[in-house]
């Protein structure tokens, strides 16, 4: 007898205990494998469907009773029934069902590109299947294949109809590319309106791909039927949702990449960046060999030639103009063990405090925002929280493009009707879906959120409990908020007040509420205290300290969480340590055995000014391009311009590596290992999949390089041995070791025993209690100084398929798909400018001009338009300003002050 | 079917509903237009892909109905009537091919020759008046007899409205609670094939957790044969509602369904007028009859695919979803419209319920059997005598029902289709052993079902019957299955090659092919149909063995 608490059900006369929400399948997958029961309409991320029946079992509610077949994928498993698995029967019906299936597949497995990988090939040799006795019918095999996507392909000849793929679109994606037409025999898979891939909305996520389980739907590197001499897990290089990526590698080369479905980040995902778009990584525009300025000229040299050039100068400026007169730039593309290396050296070689990272122009405002109010500067959830949270509110981000994981994860959640509140000047695709869309005008935040603030005050909802217990400064902070005129904030912001009210409402009555922001909040001139407000709203509705709650920073870049945590700035060095403390000086001098700088190190933007002034002479640059990515490109080009050495490690001749002393060719994410940690403070491993490109070095080597050179005894760039340099000196590093990140990595901090943490703040606050700031709304300056001239304004912004400067992703197919920056204006400002579709328009800045086509769209408001600035073709930023967020410096790319006409050519800066 | 779509499809509720919008669309040439399913889809919130495939799903909306004027009746009775040949040749000398389509079962079987035009049905000796159909000038005539042996539950006919509705009046005194006790004390099982409690369901949805709930009344009647749903709609519209309603009292629900087949068009009108009627006369909206209980009706007129029956199909494509058949759980008192609790029910099991609040439970349970209670509607198509609607206390011998009620056959008769396309095959020898109840038909190989009976005559090819049942189930097949999907049409294409070539079938494979379809379909269409071509080959092997390898 088993015990009788524990419901139990008998597979082939073995008792097994059932779980809750068991299945029939899932009982037997776990206790039995995967294999013992052959599904093909199942699969791993997707609901039970139902439609092959293959998987059936026979099933007796007593011993010996009455059998009944059924589907093993959807039928919840009866405590206590008694289920076969292999009866004659069954044998027999899932032998006649792929009998039936082979009437209507081509039988030409051999030439097929998925051979020895296809599932249903699998399938029919397990059951057996040796001939179809069937007379001749009607059949699907003329089928005409599908070619158009630069990625994507089609050949229906081989659909068997498991709708797969329609449901990966719809369930995983939430897309609704695919779906069936017609019925019965009929049937047969279309995207759209019956369209080709390429005419489709498809966003070539790959999800219906890796779901379809023959080549019916595949991908132009055919990944499923890769035969690969290894397979490779990493960590894309792309964005900071860190999803986990299986490499195929053939003969040292990279052939395709699939989406682990054990990830614990993506479960089986990915974007079209992170599956797709790697083949820049051995594009012929790669830099192979070090290059050297001579008489104007970048001319190859030896990498001791160019080390030996570069630590000559260096030691030559730090002598006659002081270490100051040097500055690095890191790169929050590198790993942690590049970036720590890279302020190691500024810091203990070179000897100033003048390193920054590109982290200055996202999400710096978020680091010192959450700091000031928490203690800590990092996302105090997990993105699977998502699960438990009954409401979230989206500020400044537009996750289905930055973040495009998340952002699936983000549309499923508004598609069920669950309260999602977007507060952004664009109706981006997630406000589609929202509850609430609070469309400001740009730069309205403070005063936005003020208003909400306002609203659950006089609504009694604030969580006083939370507030007594856990946090100081309210009373001040509630009598500041309740003195704002709220018909004042809603003009300023131009949003209605009672939807304003509502969404805050909805925010402060939700059992659980999450909150997620992006560079819409940051890259403001009240970047830093729109951070602190949203944190504000997070205390006073007690949305702290347990899962589906929190304040979670969409963070950009792979790593830019990490090249902060690793020192990648001025007053903090690695573990966020205070690097103007003389105590905490002596602890660094201690742990280097050298001398450690305790002087005021220069930010990114004050670099540019004292290269211009003529107090910089060197510049470091490593994986950053300034010219194209910062504000204000002819004040950065004359910074780059002033530079005595500008020293930059790059894959490509960006159009900053264009004004380089020295270039020295680094290698990409997939030649070399480390670790990157993504938006959620888990550190995952980046594991080197194929060998660096002849003449290329990993970042980390360089710099190591260069130490070495430069007389300090660094040795190679060996990551898990930095790692544990790394765990010894960044408290919250304390228990991480190469070894025990394991797969799916840990979440810091992380307790020497190796322990991870998944939610912050969960008893009290790193600094004790929560602080509460208050902050008036105030009018940018741009706007204040040149609205009159220039009355519209312009918000910048990211499409899916490329990234940043698009310097990788333009380096792929990525670009058959989008192939410009187009500016988004509103159909009304567009008619009375005489604008059509299509039509190139001039937009000036008190900066200068740039002319982009025009997409008309009420997706802005009249008076807002928006653009990106992936294309160096455009080159948006010579438009930005360089009006800074006033605590972090972090440049206000989404507000810029213009004026539009319609042009007839080019305009190039 | 997607989650995901029953959610965005439920934003909009039910007064602006997507599948009727796509049938409106359809209205002026026979499809939607695609600018129109483009904007549809866009104020949905659905992809262009999930429109398109909804539409091309149904006869009357995909592409191929364009420019259809006239539909000729290919259902079973019509078909073993040998009407159709004869009435297709008259049309074809006055309407072009390509303004001549196929309907499936008109409801017309007591007299055959079915045909609809512009939202007509016609049948008997109308073919005759053609011209004037053409001209929108005739009458439209339909007569059927009505009768009933026992207890006249459904065909006994009501007061006028107002005073009918003294039930309701009376039941909304009454906690919901008791009206359920009532309810399972009736012991009603659903009418609509599977025989399922009634109570069971309505008790379900009641306690499943949710602020809005369903009930929806399933009147597609799909089965070629079967024309009592449509007796109920049209003769008594009421007891259909006041059932509805009632139900809705008794889980909480506050909005009726009602999802007709467009092959009704009459029972459209009638239950539009009916519901219009019970609004003129403040019997709906809020807090009807000053208590808390409020209440509105929908229709949904259907578009042509004999899946739409079942009832996860039927959930899906008032979503204007595809109407796949979905896996249970969740079931529909779970999980149904739009995601919330639903109760689906056949238009008969609704229809008796106001009987049941008037005369209590226990009265209803004492008619009929021990497991089957009440009484049933039969539906006798054209080679009776005396063809028409009939209702039977549970238990009543078929004899009686065919002789008796039914006059007996015109013609020699070898075996009836009794229940639909999926119930048994009952040879004429077999009668005397059956009475009209779940238990009977079951044990004895066949299955009461819907109750209609298609009678096959003597010189109808068994061989051609079992290939129109094949090709109706290829032709109705969702696809979701394989099973279903795939078999149908092999199953079709063997009976066909045997028909018309030297293919001999292997029996083997038939034998195969019934096992995996019958325990291997999702649902009860591919699941079912095994059952009257097993019928076929046990009581008919004389006549067909000679297509056999
Ligand atoms: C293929 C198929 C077609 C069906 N068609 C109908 C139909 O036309 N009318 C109906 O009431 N039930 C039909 N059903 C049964 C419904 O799925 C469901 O069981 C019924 O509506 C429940 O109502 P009841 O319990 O009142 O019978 C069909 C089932 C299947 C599998
Ligand atoms: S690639 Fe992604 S978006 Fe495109 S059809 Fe497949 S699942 Fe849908
Ligand atoms: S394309 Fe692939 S996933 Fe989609 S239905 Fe066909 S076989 Fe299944
Ligand atoms: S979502 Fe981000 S991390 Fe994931 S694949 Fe796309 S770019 Fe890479
Ligand atoms: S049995 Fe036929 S109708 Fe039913 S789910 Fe399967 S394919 Fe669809
Ligand atoms: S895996 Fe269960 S039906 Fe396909």
């Amino acid at each position: 007898m088993t015990d009788n608490k524990i419901p139990v059900a008998y597979i082939n006369d073995k008792p097994y205990a059932i779980e809750q929400g068991d299945t029939i399948l899932k009982l037997i997958k776990r206790n039995l494998g995967k294999n013992l029961v052959p599904t093909l309409c199942d699969a791993p991320n997707l609901e039970p469907f139902g439609s092959c029946r293959v998987c059936s079992v026979d099933v007796a509610l007593t011993k010996g009773g009455q059998v009944k077949t059924q589907a093993s994928c959807h039928t919840p498993v009866m405590p206590g029934s008694y289920i076969y698995t292999d009866t004659e029967r069954i044998k027999k019906l899932r032998k006649n069902i792929i009998e039936l299936v082979l009437t209507d597949h081509p039988l030409d497995c051999l030439t097929c590109e998925v051979n020895n990988n296809c599932e249903l090939q699998t399938v029919a040799a397990q059951v057996g299947i040796r001939k179809v006795r069937y007379p001749e019918g009607k059949t699907h095999l003329d089928r005409q294949k599908d070619l158009s996507h630069p990625y994507m392909t089609m050949d229906l000849s081989k659909c068997i109809n498991c709708y797969r793929c329609v449901r990966a679109c719809d369930e995983v994606q939430g897309e609704f590319v695919l779906s069936m037409s017609g019925r019965g025999f009929d049937s047969r898979i279309i995207k759209g309106n019956d369209v080709s891939f390429f005419e489709s909305d498809c966003v070539s996520c790959g999800a219906c791909a890796q779901a379809c389980p023959t080549s019916a739907i595949s991908d132009v590197f055919e990944s499923k039927s890769v035969v690969a001499d290894k397979k490779v897990r990493t960590v894309c290089t792309y964005c900071g949702v860190g999803c986990n990526l299986e490499v195929a590698v053939v003969n040292n080369e990279v052939k395709s990449i699939q989406a682990p479905y054990d990830a614990a980040v993506n479960q089986g995902h990915t974007c079209l960046k992170g599956r797709f778009a790697f083949s820049f990584y051995n594009h012929p525009d790669r830099i192979r060999t070090p290059l050297i300025r001579k008489n104007g000229e970048l001319t190859p040299a030896s990498w001791d030639e160019a080390y030996s050039f570069i630590a000559e100068k260096l030691t030559a400026i730090k002598k006659e103009y002081g270490p100051d007169a040097i500055a690095g730039i890191s790169s929050a593309r590198c790993t942690n063990e590049e970036n720590y290396l890279m302020q190691k050296f500024i810091r203990a070689v070179i000897g100033t405090n003048n390193i920054d990272c590109c982290a200055r122009v996202c999400h710096s405002p978020t680091a010192l925002g959450m700091q000031r109010t928490f203690g800590t500067g990092a996302a105090t959830n997990s993105i699977e929280d998502i699960k438990h949270t009954d409401c979230i509110l989206v500020i400044g981000a537009n996750p289905t493009d930055g973040h495009p994981v998340t952002g699936a994860k983000l549309k499923q959640f508004a598609m069920k009707g669950k309260t999602t509140i977007v507060v952004d000047p664009r109706r981006i695709e997630l406000a589609k879906y929202a509850t609430y869309h609070l469309q400001l005008r740009p730069g309205t935040n403070v005063a936005l959120l003020n208003m909400m603030l306002y609203y659950i005050m006089t609504e009694g909802l604030e969580d006083k409990d939370f507030i007594s217990r856990r946090t100081e400064g309210y009373e001040s902070f509630k009598s500041h908020v309740l003195s704002q005129n709220i018909d004042e904030l809603e003009e300023i912001t131009g949003v209605p007040k009672e939807l304003v009210k509502k969404a805050a409402i909805a925010y402060a009555t939700a059992p659980n509420a999450m909150s997620f922001h992006g560079l819409g909040v940051t890259e403001h001139s009240q970047g830093t205290f729109t951070v602190m407000l949203i944190a504000d709203l997070a205390m006073i509705t007690g949305n702290i300290g347990r899962p589906g709650v929190g304040v979670n920073p969409l963070r950009g870049q792979n790593n830019v969480q990490g090249a902060a945590d690793m020192g990648c700035q001025p007053h903090q060095g690695a573990g966020y340590l205070n690097a103007y403390d003389p105590e905490i000086n002596r602890q660094y001098e201690a742990f280097y055995g050298t001398k450690i700088p305790l002087g005021k190190g220069y930010k990114i933007p004050e670099m540019f000014e004292a290269s211009i002034n003529g107090k910089l002479k060197a510049l470091w640059l490593m994986g950053e391009d300034v010219v194209q990515t910062d504000p204000n490109t002819q004040k950065v080009i004359k910074a780059m311009e002033n530079l005595d050495l500008l020293v930059v490690q790059e894959l490509f001749l960006t159009e900053t590596a264009k004004y380089a002393t020295v270039i020295l060719p680094g290698a990409s994410f997939l030649e070399k290992s480390g670790t990157y940690t993504n938006g959620e403070r888990r550190i995952q491993k980046v594991q080197k999949v194929v060998e660096p490109l002849p003449g290329t070095r990993p970042d980390g080597q360089i710099i190591c390089d260069i130490m070495n050179v430069m007389g300090f005894n660094q040795g190679d760039y060996e990551p898990g041995k930095i790692l544990q340099e790394i765990a010894q000196i960044v408290p919250f590093f304390a228990g991480v070791t190469w070894e025990n990140l394991g797969t799916n990595g840990k979440q810091w901090p992380v307790k020497p025993d190796g322990t991870d943490t998944k939610i912050l703040h969960t008893e009290t606050f790193k600094i004790g209690k929560g602080k509460f700031h208050h902050f008036d709304f105030e009018e940018s300056k741009e706007l204040v100084q040149h609205a009159k001239e220039y009355p519209y304004i312009i918000t910048t912004n990211r499409e899916l398929e490329h990234y940043n400067a698009g310097t990788m992703t333009r380096r792929t197919r990525n670009v058959q798909i989008l192939k410009e920056d187009v500016l988004l204006i509103h159909p009304e400002d567009a008619a009375r400018h005489f604008i059509q579709d299509g039509d190139m328009v001039c937009v000036e800045s008190p900066r200068g001009k740039v002319d982009i086509k025009a997409r008309l769209t009420d997706e802005v408001k009249p008076g807002v338009l928006s653009s990106t600035f992936h294309f160096p073709e455009v080159m948006l930023n010579m438009i930005t300003s360089d009006v800074h967020d006033s605590e972090a410096m972090c440049p206000e790319y989404k507000v810029v002050a213009v004026n539009i006409r319609k042009s007839k050519g080019k305009y190039k800066g | 079917m997607s989650k995901n779509l029953s959610y965005l499809s439920g934003r909009k509720g039910l007064d602006f509903n997507l599948f009727e919008e796509l049938g409106i669309a359809a209205k002026a040439t026979g499809t939607p237009d695609p600018v129109e399913m483009e904007r549809l889809r866009n104020e949905f919130l659905f992809g262009s892909a999930n429109v398109y495939g909804t539409v091309s799903f149904y006869d009357f909306l995909k592409k191929e109905n364009e420019g259809k004027e006239l539909f000729v009746c290919n259902g079973s009775a019509c078909l073993t009537a040998g009407t159709q040949s004869s009435l297709k040749d008259k049309i074809s000398s006055l309407l072009p091919a390509e303004k001549v389509g196929e309907m499936c079962c008109l409801g017309r079987c007591h007299e055959n020759s079915a045909f609809h035009y512009q939202g007509r049905n016609y049948s008997g000796d109308a073919i005759n008046q053609i011209r004037d159909i053409l001209d929108n000038k005739a009458a439209v005539k339909d007569s059927y007899q009505t009768g009933h042996i026992g207890t006249p539950v459904l065909t006994a006919p009501y007061s006028e409205v107002a005073s009918y509705y003294q039930i309701l009046k009376n039941c909304l005194t009454r906690s919901p609670e008791e009206l359920l006790d009532e309810l399972k004390k009736s012991g009603l099982r659903g009418r609509g094939g599977a025989g399922f409690p009634i109570a069971f369901k309505l008790a379900s949805c009641k306690e499943a957790p949710s602020d809005v709930r369903f009930i929806v009344c399933n009147a597609d009647e799909g089965d070629p044969g079967a024309y009592s749903d449509r007796y109920i709609m049209e003769e008594r519209p009421h007891a259909l509602l006041m059932g509805m309603m009632i139900a809705g009292y008794i889980t909480g629900a506050a909005w009726g369904v009602l999802y007709i087949r467009a092959e009704y068009p009459e029972s459209i009108r009638i239950m539009e007028e009916a519901i219009h009627h019970l609004n003129d006369t403040g019997l709906l909206g809020q807090n009807i009859l000053g208590s808390s209980f409020s209440f509105r009706f929908k229709i949904i007129k259907a578009q042509g695919a004999y899946i739409c029956g079942e009832e996860t199909a039927l959930l899906s494509s008032i979503e204007g979803q595809r109407p796949e058949v979905r896996v249970r759980p969740p079931y529909p008192t779970q999980q149904g419209l739009f995601n919330k609790p639903t109760v689906v029910n056949n238009v008969e099991t609704l229809a008796c319920i106001p009987y049941i609040m008037q005369y209590g439970g226990d009265n209803y349970a004492n008619i009929g059997t021990e497991k089957s209670k009440g009484t049933k509607l039969i539906s006798l198509d054209g080679h009776f005598r005396k063809p028409g609607i009939y209702e039977v206390d549970m238990g009543t011998p078929l004899s009686e029902v065919i002789y008796g009620l039914g006059g007996g056959f015109k013609s020699n008769i070898k075996a009836m289709h009794i229940g639909g396309p999926l119930g048994g095959l009952v040879p004429v020898h077999k009668i005397k052993d059956l009475t009209v109840d779940f238990e009977s038909f079951a044990q004895n190989g066949f299955l009461l079902g819907h109750a209609s009976v298609v009678c096959i005559p003597e010189e109808f090819p068994m061989m051609e019957y079992i290939r129109h049942l094949f090709q109706f189930t290829a032709h109705e097949s969702c696809g979701k299955c394989f099973p279903c999907r795939l078999g149908s049409t092999r199953g079709f294409e063997m009976f066909d090659k045997a028909l018309n070539d030297s293919y001999r079938i292997d029996r083997n494979l038939l034998m195969d092919l019934l096992e995996t379809m019958e325990i291997g379909s999702l649902c009860a269409l591919g699941g079912g149909l095994p059952l009257p071509i097993k019928n076929a080959l046990t009581y008919f092997e004389d006549e067909i063995k000679a297509y056999f390898q």
